[in-house]
């Protein structure tokens, strides 16, 4: 069993290393296939956070180009993902903060993400376009309700599998406190559901 | 059954779903639940919680990936090809350059000898050979590296969209 583990790791810190390999060295070819392989990750990801899908593609293809233009710092000794959602992340928050600014809607603390929440009532959210059910459109509203911290500590955990220290990672904040978001977005995902015994 | 076995094996669930627990407690949680129906259901419920967010799968549009693919490459493309280009520049002016002061080594012993014939005071031949000769050799050799700003392409090149 820890042989297995061994060598999972070691696969994946190769994979790691061709990845920093490959972008250091700017190798299109590779890369190419690196954006397509993680769109639909990252997309998600992004909508997670903005709520909305056409700025969740636009931002996907900012997020490659600042990949490549931040592809020196990544050494290849960590796991790809986080590295690359904390990028999304980043330019996720200055996209949020440049359109709060501009509506002047929300007050925005630098130091508290909490304030980024700008779903707007005339854009139908594109976890309500997704939900197929009853069910799904309960829960759609109780993650269209959810702050985008929590929202974004639940994919990152149940969705991408990432561990509780990448997501650290991702976010910049202590462990403890991606713990209690998470705690808190399932408390309220269970709550939604709570609504329907017999739901899907 | 105690109320804290409840309470506990609760947050045990929640515990195992978000940071996992030590093989003791699942045991421990394990043998409650198979006592206990309502905690069974909570964990149910919980897991439920949790695979509901699978609900949301988004359509992808493959034109609009493909075209991201297609920018990124072609980024990837023009920086490798920059950095090419920036790599064969360096060298180029560090040859250059190491050429300017072997020659003006070379020049050297030729110009103060000329410098004798006239009885020009070696001062004055010192810095006619700086100024007409060492100077300008090596503005040449380092003009290469400036040609992007003095053609003002730096600028174009930050400003470009994708």
């Amino acid at each position: 069993m820890v042989a297995v583990v061994t060598a999972f790791s070691r696969l994946a810190e190769l994979e790691s290393q061709s990845i920093a390999r490959a972008l250091r060295g700017k190798d299109s070819e590779f890369i190419g296939r690196m954006v397509s392989q993680y769109h639909y990750r990252l997309l998600r990801y992004l909508v997670y956070w903005t709520s909305r899908r056409e700025q969740a593609e636009d931002l996907v293809q900012e997020t490659w180009l600042r990949v490549l233009e931040r592809a020196g710092q990544y050494d290849g000794r960590l796991r790809f993902e986080p590295w690359l959602f904390s990028i999304a992340r980043n330019l996720a928050i200055d996209h949020l903060r440049k359109q709060q600014t501009a509506t002047a809607r929300h007050q925005v603390c630098p130091e508290d993400e909490r304030g980024l929440n700008v779903a707007a009532p005339d854009v139908e959210s594109p976890f309500f376009a997704a939900a197929r059910s009853e069910d799904a459109k309960r829960i759609a509203a109780a993650l269209g309700a959810l702050e985008p911290i929590y929202r974004e500590a639940l994919l990152l955990r149940f969705q991408e599998e990432l561990s509780l220290a990448e997501i650290a990672q991702v976010s910049g904040a202590p462990i403890s406190t991606v713990s209690s978001r998470i705690h808190r977005g399932l408390a309220m995902l269970q709550a939604a559901l709570g609504g329907g015994a017999d739901a899907a | 059954m105690p109320l804290e076995n409840h309470e506990k094996a609760r947050f045990l669930v929640d515990r195992s779903l978000v940071e996992g627990i030590s093989l003791e407690d699942q045991r421990w949680l394990d043998a409650h639940v198979e006592q206990c129906a309502e905690c069974g259901r909570y964990g149910e419920f919980s897991a439920r919680a949790v695979r509901a967010l699978d609900w949301f799968a988004l359509e992808l549009d493959p034109a609009a990936a493909l075209r991201v693919e297609n920018v990124v490459r072609s980024r990837a493309e023009g920086m490798k090809s920059a950095a090419a280009q920036a790599r064969t520049l360096w060298i180029g002016t560090a040859v250059a350059v190491f050429l300017t002061f072997m020659g003006s080594a070379a020049m050297w012993r030729p110009w103060a000898w000329l410098a004798s014939q006239w009885n020009l005071p070696s001062g004055v031949w010192q810095v006619v050979f700086a100024t007409f000769w060492l100077l300008p050799s090596l503005l040449l050799a380092l003009l290469p590296l400036f040609r992007r700003r003095l053609l003002g392409e730096d600028a174009d090149h930050k400003g470009q969209t994708v």
